[in-house]
């Protein structure tokens, strides 16, 4: 039994590292909030407000300016919804070739399963940049420049699908073998083993693995700027660019508040699915 | 001799991990292997000329000053990007795996960089590492000189590293969050009744257990540090000097400013090298200090 | 927790995974044609994708397609952002999809033409009638010239100019820089003299140049070392001149005013004029758009230096890719393109290097925030006898070294003669290779 002054004590301690967890925590937090909020803010600034020196947070005034323009100059609507609609195609396309290959490496032996692991680890060290040239050129001979499908299969099946194949192994591995082993004593092939038991637990590798690709696919700028031609077919991320005034010089007012449409939704939903994702493993009682 | 069940089996791994090793061969290998093919050339594009020159490329390369600069400068800007972005994750994924009030919105805050487009982040940090920006102005304040960030040459490649660590931070710490809430309480619980303090428990419990995906995260994390150059592009183009010229920019700089795509190329193929010997030596090291790897 | 998930949910999620990713196929549409022997498609990479630029561009385009559909079928124009373009253009030339058209700017000017990355026009060009090639301003055309033929046009000819902020220089109690220009006081050192005034002034810089000198030293020092008669190297290229006395007076007097006067900010710093922080800065046209009228400002033309006044301006031209699949038909089209009704059109954006052209009513087009004085002083005037900063065939290979090499220049205790003998060193090898 604790005392009741040990009780007090304790409870007091208690407090203070609260408070300087919070203290620390906040100051952490400012590097990473400051750059974010700055950009949200900035686009109601007018235009030569937002370079001045030393840089302000809040607009002094207040503006539409910037904000109106964003879906007037370019098809922004438009290309949002392109990178959303790619984003969610690309992020099912690795989820499912990720998890399907992470748990062949993980539970199955197969002839050469060693090298062609290692296979995959090597694509995932191949520079993009100059990889980029023969395959524009392939692209560019089937004709297929200027449409999404070389985006998406570029995405789902090229060097971009290593390491959500990697988190699915890792993530298989850990699973207990002896669900597979009744199930398979009750008659399921491996295929049903892995659609009906090993896939459905893996929510948090699925998490994992849909944020990561969302992101990288949602923000994809080099690809497209290469691929694609037309400003109807620009993801986001590429449109952005396109705010440009009579000299082509940027509208920066114009470009930050597209970015800051662009981010707030996603950040909505991040913290919402951020709770799935992070206590669903603990759920699960898995190691990481 | 392999039983007809153990066969089939063999033919479904195949089947399964088909479509990825397809797809990275088909997409990521064949492509280097063309690559490579344009390394032997002296290829200028808009001059249109595409002569074989055998392995002088990679003679040049050798000799080239600048290559074995940005090679040396590319360790550099990798070492410190790795040790404070994976040291960062940790700290931040221990301090929020605990239920307190405002941990989700800590979560979130620390992660908002990741969904920033890297441009629109990079655009914003070079107004607050100006010589006259508001981080000096900051330190002004409390009667600090701040030093010129992105043009002194001893701190442009770290404020570089710094720029990026905030950027992605976030992405690793909510992976060593799951990895976290994914030890289980039993043993936790065990070590406390067993008189273990906190920090004890952490180091001798808790961290042995996500070795796994630190290695993983490590991995990542340093091939990804490899393909970094917005930010150098858009901060510094390689400067001061060369002092953050890296690989990735020295890459894009000769393919695409110089127009040499052949020596680019071999540049690009010695990329996968550096790149291959950083994950040859991650993964080798797995045994000593990864637990329960496979 | 669930031992089998059932199968219809597990055929549920296949179909939709499938669909969706077979949807999403389907969803990109496609423009891109087989190659026929029939009317052909034209593609001009332009690194513009403003609305109006692009509009004008059309409705030429649509013109021409009235005109020559037997030759022609599609024209289109296809906009890059500008730090990005020379890596689009290399990059589909690269990748085998050439475009017939594209821009480059007259730093490239010499590399394009020697590589032989444009075709030659002169045949064309004089062959469309009514096209006035003596309508062309000989300087202009200089750069794109070559043994007397033509290979490229510059549609865009910006002179560079002084942007000044009266009300920064009325509060520092300074002279007014048009009454200088009138009484042909209008110096660089006076300039500089002015500008280290308001230098001092906290949050203010007194002068910049078109670019940051660390990032762009063609931009940022180009346009200036003229007025010093100083040049990186000789006109035939082959000998590099950065070590020369002109350019070593000149360097030094440019290092002094940023770290003895304190006229220019000190590296790192950041001002903007826009946002009525910096007495002077160097731009062209296109600056005067992101000017509203929160302050009172004015734009000069370039003022003298020890070898007197040189106007400087910036080109854009445009040319036919040799390479591209129909030159001949991409030859036709920008010589229509570029003849005096629709380089009247283009005028309302591009100044022209047409002399017919060369009025303030043509001009104030494209820039509404200039008032006639301005656009004749400072835009018409310097544009007939403008020179342009110095080009190399090899630019693009010397490009990062000179950056690299002037970066040592840009520190307090700089030995000016030092860094630029190091340089012309360096500089020589390339060019000898």
């Amino acid at each position: 039994m604790v005392s009741h002054t040990d009780g007090k004590r304790h409870r007091r301690n208690q407090m203070l590292t609260r408070a300087g967890l919070y203290a620390l925590l906040a100051v952490l937090a400012v590097p990473f909030v400051y750059p974010t909020l700055w950009m949200l803010v900035s686009g109601f600034k007018p235009i030569d407000e937002i370079f001045r020196v030393p840089p302000t947070l809040l607009p002094q005034q207040w503006t539409l300016d910037g904000v109106s323009k964003v879906f007037t100059v370019t098809p922004f609507a438009r290309q949002y919804f392109n990178s959303l609609y790619l984003s969610v195609v690309i992020t099912v396309g690795t989820v499912a070739v990720g998890a399907l290959a992470g748990y062949a490496f993980a539970r199955i032996r197969f002839p050469g399963a060693n090298f062609l692991f290692l296979v995959l680890i090597s694509g995932i060290m191949i520079p993009g940049e100059v990889t980029i040239i023969p395959i524009f050129r392939w692209v560019s001979q089937l004709h297929l420049l200027d449409n999404h499908l070389p985006l998406i299969v570029l995405q789902v099946f090229g060097p971009g699908c290593v390491v959500s194949v990697f988190i699915f192994r890792q993530f298989f591995l850990s699973l207990p073998v002896e669900l597979e082993e009744a199930a398979r004593l009750d008659g399921l092939g491996r295929l049903g083993i892995f659609l009906r038991i090993s896939f459905p637990l893996s929510g948090p590798a699925i998490a994992a693995v849909a944020i990561m690709k969302f992101l990288s696919a949602f923000n994809m700028y080099f690809e497209p700027l290469i691929l694609l031609r037309s400003p109807e077919l620009f993801p986001v991320g590429l449109g952005l660019t396109g705010f440009q005034d009579s000299y082509s010089e940027p509208l920066y007012n114009t470009q930050i508040a597209a970015t800051a449409l662009t981010v707030v939704p996603i950040l909505v939903v991040f913290l919402f699915a951020q709770r799935q994702f992070v206590e669903g493993l603990a759920r699960t009682g898995l190691k990481g | 001799m392999r039983s007809r069940a153990a066969r089939i089996d063999a033919v479904w791994g195949v089947a399964m991990a088909a479509p990825a090793v397809l797809g990275v061969t088909v997409l990521g290998l064949v492509p280097f292997g063309f690559v490579i093919w344009y390394s032997l050339h002296d290829w200028a594009p808009l001059a249109g000329r595409f002569t074989w020159v055998g392995g002088a490329n990679f003679v040049r390369l050798l000799n080239d000053d600048v290559m074995w600069g940005s090679l040396l400068t590319t360790l550099q800007f990798t070492g410190m990007l790795v040790v404070i972005n994976i040291g960062l994750a940790l700290v931040l994924a221990l301090l929020l795996n605990q239920r307190f009030r405002g941990a989700v919105a800590f979560r979130a805050f620390f992660f908002s960089p990741v969904v920033v487009s890297s441009v629109a982040w990079v655009l914003i940090w070079s107004y607050l590492v100006a010589a006259n920006g508001g981080i000096n102005g900051v330190l002004a304040t409390w009667g600090i000189e701040g030093p010129n960030w992105l043009r002194d040459p001893q701190w442009a490649l770290l404020t570089v590293v710094v720029i990026q660590v905030f950027k992605g931070v976030g992405m690793n710490m909510v992976l060593f969050l799951a990895a976290l809430q994914g030890v289980p309480a039993e043993l936790k619980e065990a070590a406390r009744v067993d008189g273990a303090s906190p920090a004890r428990s952490l180091v001798s419990i808790t961290l042995p257990m996500i070795t796994p995906t630190i290695l993983m995260v490590i991995m990542i994390t340093t091939i990804g540090s490899l393909d970094v150059f917005v930010p150098i592009q858009v901060l510094t183009q390689g400067g001061p000097g060369r002092s953050t010229t890296v690989i990735s920019y020295l890459l894009y700089q000769t393919a695409f400013l110089q127009q040499r795509f052949g020596y680019a190329s071999a540049i690009g193929v010695i990329l996968f090298l550096v790149s291959l010997l950083f994950a040859a030596l991650q993964w080798g090291s797995r045994k000593r200090w990864v637990h329960d790897e496979v | 927790m669930h031992s089998y998930v059932s199968r219809r949910r597990i055929l549920g999620a296949l179909g939709l995974a499938a669909g969706a990713v077979g949807g999403g196929a389907l969803t990109g549409c496609s423009t891109s044609r087989p190659a026929t022997r029939g009317p052909v498609k034209l593609r001009m990479l332009t690194w513009t994708s403003n609305e109006r630029h692009l509009a004008v561009f059309n409705r030429i385009g649509a013109a021409y397609l009235e005109q020559h559909k037997d030759k022609v079928s599609e024209v289109v124009f296809d906009g890059v952002v500008d730090g990005t373009y020379l890596k689009a253009l290399t990059t589909q030339i690269g990748g085998g999809d050439v475009p017939d058209l594209a821009w480059t700017f007259e730093g490239m000017a010499a590399q394009f033409i020697d590589s032989g990355v444009f075709a030659n026009l002169t045949p064309t060009l004089t062959a469309v009638p009514d096209y006035h090639v003596d309508d062309l301003v000989d300087g202009a055309m200089d750069l794109w010239r070559k043994d007397g033929d033509i290979y490229a046009y510059p549609f865009s000819n910006s002179p560079l100019g002084i942007y000044a902020n009266l009300d920064v220089i009325k509060a520092a109690k300074l002279p007014s820089p048009r009454d200088l220009l009138a009484s042909g006081e209008w110096t660089w050192d006076k300039l500089m003299e002015m500008a280290a005034a308001i230098g001092k002034q906290a949050d203010r810089a007194g002068f910049q140049s078109a670019a940051d000198p660390a990032k762009d030293w063609n931009s940022a020092l180009g346009p200036i070392w003229l007025s010093w008669n100083a040049r990186p190297w000789t006109a035939d290229g082959r000998t590099c001149t950065f070590a020369a006395p002109e350019m070593v007076t000149f360097l030094e007097w440019f290092h002094r005013q940023i770290f003895v006067a304190g006229a220019m900010p000190q590296p790192g710093q950041q001002f903007d004029f826009a946002a009525g922080q910096v007495g002077f800065r160097m731009a062209q046209l296109s600056m005067s758009a992101g000017l509203k009228d929160s302050f009172e400002w004015d734009f000069l033309p370039m003022p003298a230096g020890p070898s007197g006044t040189v106007p400087v301006v910036g080109q854009g031209a445009v040319g036919v890719v040799a390479q591209g699949r129909n030159p001949e038909i991409a030859a036709d089209f920008l010589a229509y393109f570029t003849n005096k009704e629709n380089s009247a059109l283009l005028a309302a954006f591009f100044p022209p290097p047409r002399k017919s052209l060369l009025a303030v009513e043509a001009l104030s087009t494209a820039a509404p925030a200039l008032t006639s004085a301005q656009i004749q002083g400072t835009v018409i005037d310097q544009a007939v006898k403008a020179v342009t900063k110095v080009g190399h065939a090899k630019l693009s290979e010397l490009d990062d070294p000179i950056r690299a090499g002037l970066d040592a220049l840009w520190h307090k205790d700089a030995d000016v003669r030092r860094v630029l003998e190091t340089l012309t060193a360096a500089v020589q090898k390339i060019i000898d290779e």
